[in-house]
């Protein structure tokens, strides 16, 4: 709640200090409000004066060329639609100046970004002038050029430092986020795709299909409900699974009596440096309806037996291609790719534990048991509690397992779910993809990650407030 | 520590300017690209491109420095077609160059671009995509929808400017299934490039007799007493469509992208749906039939548990490997469709080659692709990957009818019709085949399996959001 406050007041402080220096500031500090290099010209700045102005005629130059045109079709995300006529004499086809919706919309998020920038460029640059006619007034230093490049590698190093990843996260984050952001409100889809059709705002049309509104295909919202619903089961399960085997794992591995440690160690690390998709794919036709583990089963036997006691109908185990058998599998294959990465993780932790602890527990009389439950846990759970989180989230968003597994090899048998384009083993983000790469439907798949996006995002702050008072983080010293 | 700094600013500074720039420069090609509609600008190599034909012009100049006819344009052409087909590309483009050389000079890239999933990435960015390209003509409706494919109608006068050929000779000189499958709206919308896109019957002459794969009852009879099976992939809506083509159904593409599909309803042979899948139900539930995963059957095929399988051209090799010496392909059987024989039908697919509606040269690439899919080129194409021609000429040649897995195409082609459906078929069909491959549906119980069939339909015709 502090941090709230203390931000709204650095704010507040910020347009204050432009409010006085509006009021107090000469008539080069207001004559910069128009013409950014005036404050400077003011004060003998003159590299800074060309600067600032050449950076406002760009500005002006971009908002006049490119913002100015594609922002006034923004509201209407174009009207022009695109013909084309051929022209036998010159080969070509000539077309008329049509619209692009995506193009407006691209460019009109841009020059937002440009414009809400510019506004704080001026802002800030009133205040740097205002400051720089108190510095004279007092009769202080005011710096040259090359004393101010020097103080951007001295004392105000950090901003050089992080003027690259701001810039990289605003262009290639940002921007792409608002951009589809706004797509949830449109209808850009298999029948609006630019250039050669248009698309258009639909409000919140998109969110209410999505939650049954009707409109779409009848099952879009049933099918929406059982995506959602195995993927935060399954994000539990694999997260849950993965978690405490790992820790086994590792108190297996570093116990007292396990002979070569390293080498354990080594072996399961081995796991990770194949690629994942490789196993993955590997363990898929291992467990395909006429692969290498129901060849085993048949051969010993095991198929028969659970084919008479009526647990399977064909003469195979339908290990990744039934609901339930599939969802089953999915979580065990889960473990044997995640545990090795938790087993990383809790060992660096396990060895961490002062032992002071666990030595004056044994003193006490303590049994394992009782050590692991009221010493090691506490411990591991207060350092990874955090990442549980981060985990659990991360397999909301889990795609190689899912789709790995179960793309192209699963055929559900839900009509319901096929005519969705869903099944049963889909979490929203394997969905997402079939709807976005087979069927273009960019809306929903805009929709549905704002959904899982909203999902994600109340889950993590829930969780950390709670884990993170629980375990007291930092408390540990 | 300064010096670090220093460095360090030095560098993020560079690093600030390459990126600007690097922003600056697809702004303005994409700039071109929306504002400046007269020239649809390709793709943000199009510099480097651009620095490439002159420099090929200069040499080109060089060359031919005194030969004065050729016209000064140098026409640029972008050409995908999929990787097995690259260097039978690179003759045949060589071919076009030389043969339009008094009207042009041609600077053609070649790129690589599965026919299966051209249509995924020319969608993406149709105006980057290439001028002329290979795909199979299942994508012809979304490429169409999207205008993504440059009407070959609206090129008459040009095709018959240069080539001598109306669009009327073209479709003349093709099959007549191939020009179907490249038709929408009644106009043509790509050139045939290659057909055989089907599936027939493989089977192994040793286990099975001429007699035997004439009906399902008889194969599977006699794939039983030799203790094989037979394979096929009931679980995909290109396969399992071939039961309802047969018995007389019909699906059709609407011009909003949707699918109308008829399987619940009676056939205009007087079978009803239910009918229909009975009979399927019956082969699935036979203990020589294996129901083979989409994609799966190759590895079935080499497995060696199989006496005969359902597949295309693509697992000749396969076959050939597995059967040896029995090796023999031949139209799909009959089936028992309510008390009847009924031929079962099949999807025939071709390969096309279409033009960019959006291509810079539209005219040229035109002539570009009707060269590539002359008869010349698909015999030679014939000759160098096996793909069954759809020239009537080319397909007359003796070399193509002796290939025993491109005859077996052509006499199942008889019963084949062009897959006419839209996005929205693919999903629910393929789990209605999977429901009858593991026997979810009572074949006894009506009502369920039409109960199914009015779902099916519910989802293929669903609207194309």
């Amino acid at each position: 709640m502090n941090k709230l406050k203390s931000g709204f007041g650095a704010v507040g402080r910020f347009f204050a200090d432009f409010g006085h220096a509006i009021a107090d500031g000469d008539i080069f500090v207001k004559l910069s409000l128009v013409w950014f290099g005036a404050g400077y010209l003011g004060r003998k700045q003159y590299i800074k004066a060309i600067i600032m102005t050449a950076l406002e005629a760009l500005i002006i130059a971009y908002t006049v060329l490119v913002g100015i045109p594609y922002i006034s079709d923004f509201g209407t995300l174009g009207t022009v639609q695109q013909e084309s006529v051929f022209n036998p004499v010159t080969m070509q086809n000539e077309f008329n100046d049509y619209d692009n919706s995506f193009m407006i919309l691209l460019f009109s998020v841009v020059t937002l970004v440009v414009w809400a920038f510019t506004i704080y460029i001026w802002m800030y640059n009133v205040k740097n002038v205002y400051r720089l006619q108190k510095d004279q007034e007092h009769g202080k230093h005011v710096n040259n050029f090359r004393e101010d490049l020097n103080d951007y590698i001295n004392q105000k190093f950090y901003i050089v430092l992080l003027a690259l990843p701001i810039a990289g996260v605003v262009i290639f984050t940002v921007v792409p986020l608002i951009i589809m952001i706004f797509v949830a409100f449109t209808n850009y889809d298999q029948n609006h795709m630019p250039p050669s059709a248009l698309f258009d705002w639909v409000g919140l049309d998109n969110f209410i299909n999505l939650f049954g509104g009707g409109g779409m295909t009848v099952s879009f919202g049933y099918a929406f409900v059982r995506v959602l619903g195995w993927t935060l089961v399954w994000s539990f399960f694999a997260t849950l699974t993965t978690y405490f085997g790992g820790i086994l794992m590792a108190l297996l591995v570093n116990g007292k009596t396990t002979m070569w440690k390293s080498m354990w160690r080594v072996l399961f690390m081995i796991t990770i440096a194949v690629p994942q998709f490789v196993s993955l794919l590997l363990v898929r036709n291992f467990f395909a309806d006429n692969g290498i583990m129901n060849t085993i089963l048949q051969n010993i036997g095991l198929t028969g037996f659970l084919q008479d006691i009526g647990l399977i109908s064909g003469n195979y185990i339908p290990f990744l291609t039934a609901p339930g058998w599939a969802h089953v599998m999915i979580i065990i294959i889960n473990i044997w790719i995640g545990v090795p990465y938790q087993m990383l993780i809790a060992n660096g932790v396990l060895m961490n534990i002062p032992s002071e602890q666990l030595e004056s527990a044994s003193i006490d009389g303590a049994n394992s048991w009782q050590t692991f439950w009221n010493i090691t846990m506490p411990y591991v759970f207060s350092v990874t509690g955090p990442a549980l989180v981060t985990d659990f989230v991360k397999n909301i968003n889990n795609f190689n397992v899912i789709y790995l597994l179960t793309s192209n090899f699963y055929t559900t048998t839900d009509q319901a779910m096929a005519n969705s384009q869903a099944k049963e083993t889909d979490l929203l983000v394997t969905w997402l993809f079939t709807l976005t790469q087979d069927y273009y439907n960019y809306k929903m798949a805009a929709t549905i990650g704002i959904v899982i996006f909203v999902i994600c995002a109340v889950f993590t702050l829930v969780a950390f407030n709670r884990v993170v008072a629980r375990t007291g983080e930092g408390d540990f010293a | 520590m300064s010096k670090i700094k220093k460095l360090l600013a030095l560098v993020m500074a560079l690093a600030m300017v390459l990126s600007l720039a690097a922003c600056g420069g697809s702004d303005t090609s994409s700039d071109t690209s929306t504002d400046d509609t007269s020239t649809t600008e390709d793709s943000t190599d199009d510099t480097e491109e651009a620095a490439d034909t002159e420099e090929e012009a200069e040499d080109t100049t060089e060359e031919t420095s005194g030969d004065a006819t050729a016209s000064g344009d140098v026409i640029s052409l972008t050409v995908w077609g999929a990787e097995e087909d690259q260097t039978l590309l690179a003759e045949l483009v060589a071919g076009f160059e030389e043969a339009y050389a008094d009207y042009a000079t041609f600077d053609i890239q070649i790129g690589v671009e599965s026919e299966s999933t051209a249509k995924d990435t020319i969608l993406t960015d149709i105006e980057a995509a290439a001028d002329v390209f290979a795909f199979a003509d299942d994508q012809l409706a979304d490429l169409v929808n999207a205008d993504a494919l440059q009407s070959i109608d609206a090129l008459n006068d040009a095709l018959v400017a240069y080539t001598g050929k109306s669009v009327e000779d073209i479709e003349a000189a093709n099959g007549a299934g191939s020009v179907a499958a490249a038709t929408m709206n009644d106009t043509l919308y790509a050139f045939p490039m290659g057909g055989g896109n089907n599936y027939f019957l493989y089977y192994d002459s040793s286990v099975l007799s001429e007699e035997d794969v004439a009906s399902w009852d008889s194969l599977l009879a006699a794939a039983e007493a030799a203790g094989k099976q037979v394979g096929m992939t009931l679980s995909s809506g290109w396969y399992n469509a071939s039961f309802f083509i047969g018995a007389g159904f019909t699906t059709s593409l609407n011009g909003d992208g949707t699918t109308s599909i008829d399987w619940n309803g009676t056939s205009s042979l007087g079978y009803t749906g239910v009918d229909v899948v009975k009979s399927m139900l019956n082969i699935a539930s036979n203990s020589a039939f294996m129901a083979i995963a989409d994609g799966d059957i190759s590895n079935q095929i080499a497995s060696g548990s199989l006496c005969a399988a359902v597949s295309g051209t693509w697992d000749a090799e396969a076959a050939q490997a597995a059967f040896g010496d029995g090796y023999a392909a031949t139209k799909l059987p009959t089936f028992t469709c309510a008390g009847d024989q009924v031929q079962q039908g099949c999807y025939s697919g071709f390969k096309l080659i279409g033009v960019n509606a959006y291509s810079q040269n539209a005219g040229w690439a035109a002539l570009l692709a009707e060269y590539l899919t002359n008869e010349e080129s698909q015999t030679a194409r014939f000759e160098a990957r096996q793909l069954a021609p759809t020239n009537t000429n080319a397909a007359a040649n003796e070399a193509v009818s002796a290939n025993i897995a491109i005859a077996a195409s052509s006499a199942q082609d008889v019963y084949g019709v062009v897959q006419s459906v839209g996005g929205k078929f693919w999903d629910p069909t393929a789990t209605f085949g999977e429901m009858i491959a593991q026997q979810t549906l009572d074949v006894n119980d009506d009502d369920a399996i039409q109960a199914a069939l009015d779902e099916l339909v519910v989802g293929v015709t669903a609207a194309v959001d």
